[in-house]
């Protein structure tokens, strides 16, 4: 910040009636950024190092003294089956929510983008999903999903694709595509607001021309409008995926990771191993090495797509 | 496209059938939520209309009454002797201090930080953009075990301060890059004219520029509010005996059983806001999903 500097594009003195140094005024940055750099620095990146030195303690859970040993957690870490376990799920949770909500998004989007009456609450409807808070969410699934009065266990019962004697959360090959199935309804939203955006902003013209060529729809589609979309489809892509890496509150409400590690993600190992056997410093690797995971895969994303805020 | 009549029939019948299924599980939950006991836990199957409708479960978590009925299911037989462990009021207050506090806080700090970013020309501006995106793709996770101490430290564990301080953090980067994008939005021309008759920076802002971005900011705000309303690992982590409606929630889930009635009244419940905020700001609802990135 010391080096900042401004350009006095006009060079204006103005008056001067308090003799304030430079950087202490409203022609200056600092004032207006000072806040919120604070704010990020103190309680973003200060704890983010703070969770790394942690890292490099070994706690010793009967006396519960910590003594500092670099290696000790992250040797742990690379050896814990658990930890590779959860990366295991967390990347097919997020690659198999992803691609639902992008196929389904873009779908929906092309069948409610239309001006035709009552479209416009249609489009307003779907939007109300997004406001659930996810915790109640996970339990609104938990209702329609349970064993004995479930609505949704109940259907699939009668349909004969589910039995009674496999509850779904109770079920390991079940669990995790059912926690799935609740993100993919929470957030699927969120796609089709991004391609209607996407899909309204979209030329005419060329559209025009293909059909007078005798493209098909659907020609269009995969000539015209995916690739004129293609920006847009990565910013949400990029969005949507990081946030499901961190996934947390439908794991926890609904499943508690369970049964077994089935539906374990790295975030919710993270919080099992800081709520149940209180290692804090082997539950900031966790965190560190999901930070990294996070950082390295979303960067890579953002190289080969070029996204551009 | 859709020339023939029959296509515009099937078109609507595909469109209404979708958004009901998005809309069918809240459906659900409301409807759960004014179903006695009986009918929720019905043994033969699921009660979908026939049940006479109470208000009971509302008058117990929004309204603090004893939960008598439930007792002769012998189900919420815990010990909680005379207090109604079930009294969503505290938890809704709570609620609403954080949100409307983290909401202003974050509000105000991005309001300020997208004004120096979006006007002032500063050596390293770029790099602070990237820097507070950045921030905004932050696994809380990596940061909650150190924040729990140093709240600790702080004093501010289980506070609405503290609270209110861990959601302004996760609001501020989306609140100054969505704000930003209103404020470019705005003419350049307008603050140098005004800068030429004698104003101030400050005056600038003031006067000219958080009047113009008032849709913007009205945006952010209810964006800011709704994370916080909605957010559960930071409240999880940070409280114990104050309770955001999530977290007290999940509190009625026991494993005795769980009080399906109480959950879907206070979940409905919690669901309201954010519904009528949601359809306020359905003109900015892109923008501010992208931070900025999409403009609507």
């Amino acid at each position: 910040m010391a080096e900042a500097q401004i350009n006095h594009q006009d060079g204006r003195g103005g008056r001067k009636l308090l003799a304030l140094p430079q950087w202490l005024t409203s022609e200056h940055p600092l004032p207006w950024l000072f806040p919120a750099t604070a704010m990020l620095i103190i309680f973003g990146i200060y704890p983010v190092l703070y969770s790394l030195w942690l890292s490099f303690f070994k706690r010793n859970p009967a006396t519960r003294v910590e003594k500092f040993d670099p290696s000790w957690n992250w040797s742990k870490l690379i050896a814990d089956d658990r930890v590779w376990d959860a990366v295991v799920v967390t990347l097919t949770y997020t690659s198999v929510a992803l691609i639902i909500q992008l196929v389904l998004g873009m779908l929906i989007a092309l069948l409610l983008d239309s001006d035709r009456r009552g479209f416009g609450v249609l489009r307003a409807l779907m939007t109300l999903p997004l406001v659930v808070p996810p915790a109640v969410t996970g339990m609104m699934f938990l209702l329609m999903y349970d064993g004995s009065f479930g609505v949704i266990s109940h259907v699939l019962y009668d349909l004969g694709i589910l039995s009674p004697n496999a509850p779904l959360l109770a079920n390991g090959s079940t669990a995790l595509l059912s926690v799935i199935i609740v993100d993919v309804w929470q957030w699927t939203p969120f796609m089709v607001l991004i391609m209607l955006a996407g899909l309204r902003a979209l030329p005419k013209d060329p559209f025009e021309a293909a059909a007078i060529d005798g493209a098909t729809d659907v020609q269009a589609f995969f000539r015209l409008t995916l690739p004129m979309m293609s920006k847009i489809i990565a910013l949400a892509v990029l969005i949507r995926g990081i946030d499901l890496f961190r996934i947390y509150d439908y794991v926890k409400v609904m499943t508690d990771s369970g049964p077994g590690t089935a539906t374990e993600t790295l975030t919710a190992y993270t919080g099992t191993v800081y709520f149940k056997s209180a290692d804090f410093p082997y539950a900031s690797t966790v965190a560190i090495f999901t930070l990294l995971t996070v950082l390295v895969v979303a960067n890579v994303f953002i190289k080969i797509f070029r996204v551009r805020f | 496209m859709e020339s023939s009549r029959f296509s515009v029939f099937a078109r609507y019948v595909l469109a209404i059938a979708i958004v009901l299924m998005f809309v069918f599980p809240i459906a659900w939950f409301a409807l759960t939520s004014i179903k006695p006991i009986s009918a929720i836990f019905d043994k033969d199957g699921v009660v979908v209309f026939d049940f006479v409708p109470t208000y009971e479960n509302y008058q117990v978590t929004l309204f603090g009454q004893q939960s008598i009925d439930v007792s002769e299911n012998s189900r919420s037989d815990f010990g909680t002797s005379g207090g109604n462990s079930y009294d969503g009021r505290s938890s809704i207050v709570s609620s609403l201090i954080v949100a409307i506090g983290s909401t202003f806080l974050a509000t105000t700090i991005g309001l300020l930080a997208a004004y120096g970013l979006s006007r002032l020309q500063f050596r390293g501006s770029q790099g602070m953009l990237h820097w507070i995106l950045s921030q905004r793709f932050l696994p809380p996770i990596a940061i909650i075990i150190p924040m729990v101490f140093i709240f600790r430290d702080l004093g501010l564990r289980d506070t609405h301060l503290g609270l209110i301080i861990a959601h302004t953090l996760i609001n501020v980067p989306i609140a100054v890059l969505l704000l930003k994008s209103f404020i470019d939005d705005i003419p350049r021309d307008i603050d140098e004219a005004a800068m030429i008759d004698g104003a101030t920076r400050l005056q600038v802002f003031w006067k000219v520029i958080m009047p113009m971005a008032k849709g913007g900011m009205a945006a952010t705000a209810v964006l800011c509010f709704i994370f916080s309303w909605t957010e559960f690992l930071l409240s999880l982590f940070l409280t114990n005996s104050i309770r955001t409606i999530p977290v007290k929630i999940t509190t009625f889930v026991t494993s005795t059983g769980s009080e399906w009635g109480y959950i879907s009244a206070l979940g409905t419940s919690a669901i309201i806001p954010g519904f009528i905020f949601i359809l306020l700001v359905q003109n900015h609802l892109v923008r501010g999903l992208t931070m900025g990135a999409i403009k609507d």
